[in-house]
């Protein structure tokens, strides 16, 4: 208003002065029309500095998601893999695809199959979605074991970390039973004989086994009432508690003081934990706490301790979005290249010889052919039980954050032999099984 | 210092009680809601095959027979004047077996029976169900899938 002031001849009459000072105003303002819009959603424009990049972090929804700092260690390639990333891309790109294909699929034993075929014959890039899905779906299974095997191999279960380590077991459970309702629904042979072998593996639990079985298909037997029921599983429940937990993993790899690293990378070569004696001043006693003790949290400086974190805007994101990319495109190149099997429509009257379950299964379906009860309840109880106290029995600290670290030979040892063992029986009921479940020869 | 004492000693206050009270409450409601979940999810009648169900008259089980109704997923089995009808649901997951020289044989975990039910070979944990049967007012005989009977019980025509 001063400044407008000065520029207007004295002569002229005080209403004109406000004529010109509104229309300029009013072009000013149009002209910080759409700014004003653009900037009540980005607070900050795109950093310059690292002040900007700290800012930027903070005020965007889906970067807050991210600390404005990550220690060095995080974005080494060869510690992570990048497979927890790729874990989550899986589920976005399962989500979207899924999401695609309700749009044209109905869960009905008289219309699911011929959906199937309509997806093939007259749905636009119908074959490509479901490819797409079911790639994924393979991806994602393997992928989380990947990720989970990284994280055991690293040692990152331990204190503080330990809760976030059962979180993701059951993240990877909770993916296998995505992987196993999903399964059911194109209702063809493969389909239906893979549930009705795993529901009835379902019902050798002790007690309460034929009572899961029955409120899991609705009905004695795999039919319409297990198809519904299967499909709200696959599309409502199931997601929703993966969403839930992964949000809950995401929030807690933060407030468990960001990735595992091993101690040395937070200090300098020749330093080590800083030590303070506290004399109480009572008299009761002198206790020597070690700092990092009471100072919890992965940034908190103390003395001389160089600072080995930099700032997640770009350097965080520009890995992330690497990640994401060669991740989709390895999924479009295969979903482009291989068709997803889909089987005669569900004859019950002939089951296929020999009725195989998915491949992730098929370790647990070579162990059922010897003992149902061991190999479908007993065995895989024990491993997941076992997988999710690790953390709660193996109580040493030392370790952390190396791949095969010496001190870990024992835990890493018995986690690979468990892995190789399952890969193994894989490997036996996917190409060594023929008709009868007699052993053949694939060559 | 000693009022504090003396209240932690002190007999439940009413705060407390009501404090315990409140969280029991909602405690109780929340187990319950989740138990009226699951009475919810088990279903009170199903739409598939029912239990009981007519397999036509005896004269179409000509003696030595061994019929596999496919749909209903049993073998009709007559000696003489003596029927039994077999269940062909494995017992170890559930796969339809077929029947064979021996007697019956699943394809899916390659289980084996004999010609009675019982098991002579891989994973299947126990014998075949042995249904009772009927034979109704209007001649046709009726399989009840709820009633097994004992193995080696047949009804005599």
């Amino acid at each position: 208003m001063s400044d407008l002031s000065v520029q207007v001849p004295e002569a002229v009459a005080p209403e004109a002065v406000e004529t010109v000072d509104a229309k300029q105003s009013f072009a000013a303002g149009l002209a910080q029309f759409l700014p004003n819009i653009w900037h009540s959603i980005f607070r900050h424009p795109l950093p310059d500095s690292d002040l900007g990049a700290s800012q930027t972090s903070v005020t965007n929804f889906f970067l807050h998601i991210h600390p404005v700092k990550v220690h060095k260690n995080t974005l080494r390639p060869l510690y992570t893999l990048g497979l927890g990333v790729m874990s989550f891309v899986t589920f976005v790109v399962l989500t979207v695809t899924g999401i695609l294909l309700m749009f044209y699929y109905v869960p009905s034993t008289t219309q699911a199959y011929d959906r199937m075929l309509d997806l093939r014959g007259s749905v636009a890039f119908g074959t490509f979605l479901r490819n797409l899905h079911r790639w994924s779906a393979h991806a994602m299974v393997a992928i989380v074991f990947l990720h989970m095997a990284r994280v055991f191999l690293t040692g990152s279960y331990k204190k503080p970390r330990e809760f976030n380590w059962v979180i993701g077991c059951l993240l990877f459970l909770l993916t296998l039973f995505l992987s196993f309702t999903g399964y059911l629904l194109p209702w063809d042979q493969l389909a239906f004989w893979a549930i009705t072998v795993g529901t009835s593996i379902a019902a050798y639990a002790p007690l309460i086994g034929s009572k899961i079985q029955f409120l899991l298909l609705g009905d004695k037997a795999v039919g319409q009432e297990a198809l519904l029921r299967f499909y709200v599983l696959h599309v409502v429940v199931l997601p929703a508690l993966v969403t839930l937990l992964i949000a809950i993993h995401f929030w807690r790899i933060r407030k468990d003081g960001g990735l595992s690293r091993p101690v040395e990378a937070d200090l300098g070569a020749d330093q080590k934990p800083l030590r303070v004696e506290i004399v109480s001043s009572t008299p009761a006693g002198k206790r020597t706490f070690g700092l990092m003790g009471f100072v919890r949290g992965p940034f908190t400086k103390v003395g001389n301790v160089p600072d080995n974190s930099v700032y997640a805007w770009p350097n965080l994101l520009v890995a992330e979005l690497f990640v994401f990319v060669i991740t989709v495109a390895a999924l479009l190149v295969v979903s482009l290249l291989f068709n997803a099997p889909l089987e005669e429509p569900v004859n019950i009257l002939h089951p296929p010889n020999p009725a195989k379950a998915p491949w992730y299964f098929l370790g647990l379906q070579e162990l059922v052919s010897y003992s149902a009860f061991w190999g479908g309840v007993g065995i895989p109880g024990v491993e997941v039980a076992l997988l999710m106290l690790t953390p709660y029995i193996d109580r040493k600290v030392s370790g952390v954050g190396k791949w095969f670290a010496k001190e870990r030979f024992l835990a890493n040892t018995l986690f690979i032999t468990f892995a190789l063992l399952n890969v193994i029986f894989i490997i036996i009921g996917t190409f060594f099984r023929g008709p009868n479940w007699t052993m053949v020869s694939p060559f | 210092m000693s009022d504090l004492n003396n209240q932690s000693k002190a007999p439940t206050s009413r705060r407390s009680l009501l404090t315990w009270f409140t969280g029991a409450a909602l405690a109780g409601s929340a187990a319950i809601s989740a138990l009226a979940n699951f009475i919810f999810l088990k279903p009170r009648a199903t739409y598939g095959q029912p239990s009981r169900y007519s397999i036509g008259h005896p004269d179409d089980y000509p003696s030595g027979a061994r019929v596999s109704l496919d749909q209903r997923r049993v073998c009709v089995v007559r000696d003489g004047s003596k029927l039994a009808v077999i269940s062909t649901i494995c017992t170890h997951l559930g796969c339809t077996v077929g029947i064979s020289d021996t007697g019956f044989a699943c394809p899916c975990h390659g289980s084996r029976y004999d010609q009675d039910g019982n098991v002579v070979g891989g994973p299947a944990p126990k014998s075949l169900a042995w249904y009772q049967v009927t034979l109704a007012p209007n001649g046709e005989l009726e399989v009840d899938t709820n009633n097994t009977v004992k193995q080696g019980t047949y009804y005599d025509l």
